[in-house]
């Protein structure tokens, strides 16, 4: 099944209105970027609230190529002005529900959560560990660990051994990982808003900070410095800044 | 795509303006956001299968087994390295290790066939 391919039959589960965000109204004329589908993108407004909307021509399938629409959208609308981004696939019946059964019904809530996040940028920060350098520190570090790896080497010792030896050093490898993301998040919590952790069992940490716009710089600088004093050990991946996805729950209750 | 590195030239700290692979677009928009009662979400289809903790439980035992091997085959002070093959008579291990990165594998799909133009 091509993912891009059309289907003839009209939308069923599908609202036929897409929705990307809502903004503050006037706060943007029109939005570039090409939306989900091809489609333009329209903005609704209701009461000093907004939402950045496309018609949907047809069922709307999960392509690469939306996915990235959906967040240029969003990312546009976030250059200009504050936005409270939707999930991807996120649509209403009609372009009357816009306003009827979201912009007028929530609005305070809307207005309130444009205001919390008003000039706010979101950096998402994953740090890993350099496999090979931190195996090397803990055989290093645990005599334990030394002896039985002596032991098992080259496919000797016995299955137990090996299977203690890995034991002890899985152990290690998680205190490690622990104490990173302490040190990681004690750098880098003091220069945010607010923190998103998003753990991942692969990662040291996985976490997204709310950060002042004007102060990013800042931020930006506190990571430099984390990373430098970790680069032993830690490898840091930073993405942003973006619109704030992971705050909106929080400033919105549903 | 166009990572952009701050300060010196540093392999421990990459930057990137925006998400450029899927698993990092996905993780920036995928659950994230407004939701809201009138809301209807498109039934995602593929997308589960891209994120639905794509990550396979390896059995403790494995990754004890895993990280044996890992920490027997560092290469510490030019030691032995033969015989590391023989470490794992079934090779489960190289099942663990490529579960894990298998699913970075799979988040990526497509990747060299539909290339999308980044902004960054």
């Amino acid at each position: 099944v091509s993912a891009e391919a059309s289907t003839a039959e009209p939308p069923t589960a599908v609202g036929t209105t897409y929705v990307y965000g809502v903004v503050p109204a006037g706060s943007i004329d029109a939005i570039a970027s090409t939306g989900v589908r091809g489609a333009s993108v329209e903005i609704v407004e209701e009461d000093g609230v907004a939402a950045l909307v496309s018609d949907l021509p047809d069922e709307l399938r999960v392509t690469r190529k939306d996915l990235r629409r959906h967040l240029d959208v969003v990312d546009e609308a976030f250059r200009e002005t504050t936005i409270l981004p939707c999930p991807f696939g996120t649509t209403v019946e009609s372009r009357e529900e816009v306003v009827a059964d979201v912009l007028r019904p929530q609005r305070d809530a809307l207005v309130d959560g444009l205001k919390r996040l008003e000039g706010t940028v979101q950096l998402n920060v994953k740090v890993r560990h350099d496999e090979d350098a931190l195996l090397r520190e803990i055989v290093a570090a645990e005599p334990a660990i030394a002896h039985l790896r002596q032991e098992t080497a080259g496919g000797g010792g016995a299955y137990g051994q090996r299977l203690e030896l890995g034991r002890l050093v899985a152990a290690a490898v998680e205190a490690y990982r622990e104490a990173g993301a302490a040190r990681v998040l004690d750098a880098l919590a003091p220069e945010a808003l607010d923190v998103a952790d998003e753990p991942d069992d692969e990662l040291v940490l996985k976490a997204a900070f709310l950060v002042e716009r004007r102060r990013q710089d800042r931020f930006d600088t506190a990571v430099d410095r984390v990373a430098d004093a970790e680069q032993k050990l830690l490898r840091f991946e930073v993405i942003g800044p973006l619109p704030p996805t992971s705050f909106v729950e929080r400033v919105v209750g549903a | 795509m166009a990572i952009a590195q701050r300060g010196t030239a540093s392999n421990y700290l990459q930057r990137a303006p925006s998400p450029s692979g899927l698993a990092d677009v996905l993780d920036v928009i995928l659950d994230k956001g407004l939701v809201i009662d009138a809301f209807v979400r498109v039934s995602v289809i593929g997308i589960e299968v891209l994120t639905i903790d794509a990550r396979i439980v390896i059995a403790s035992v494995d990754t004890y087994l895993r990280f044996a091997e890992a920490v027997n085959r560092l290469d510490l002070s030019q030691t032995e390295t033969a015989g590391i093959e023989e470490l794992r008579g079934g090779g489960s291990k190289q099942k663990a290790q490529g579960a894990i990165e298998g699913v970075k594998e799979k988040l990526t799909p497509g990747k060299d066939k539909e290339k999308e133009s980044s902004r960054s």
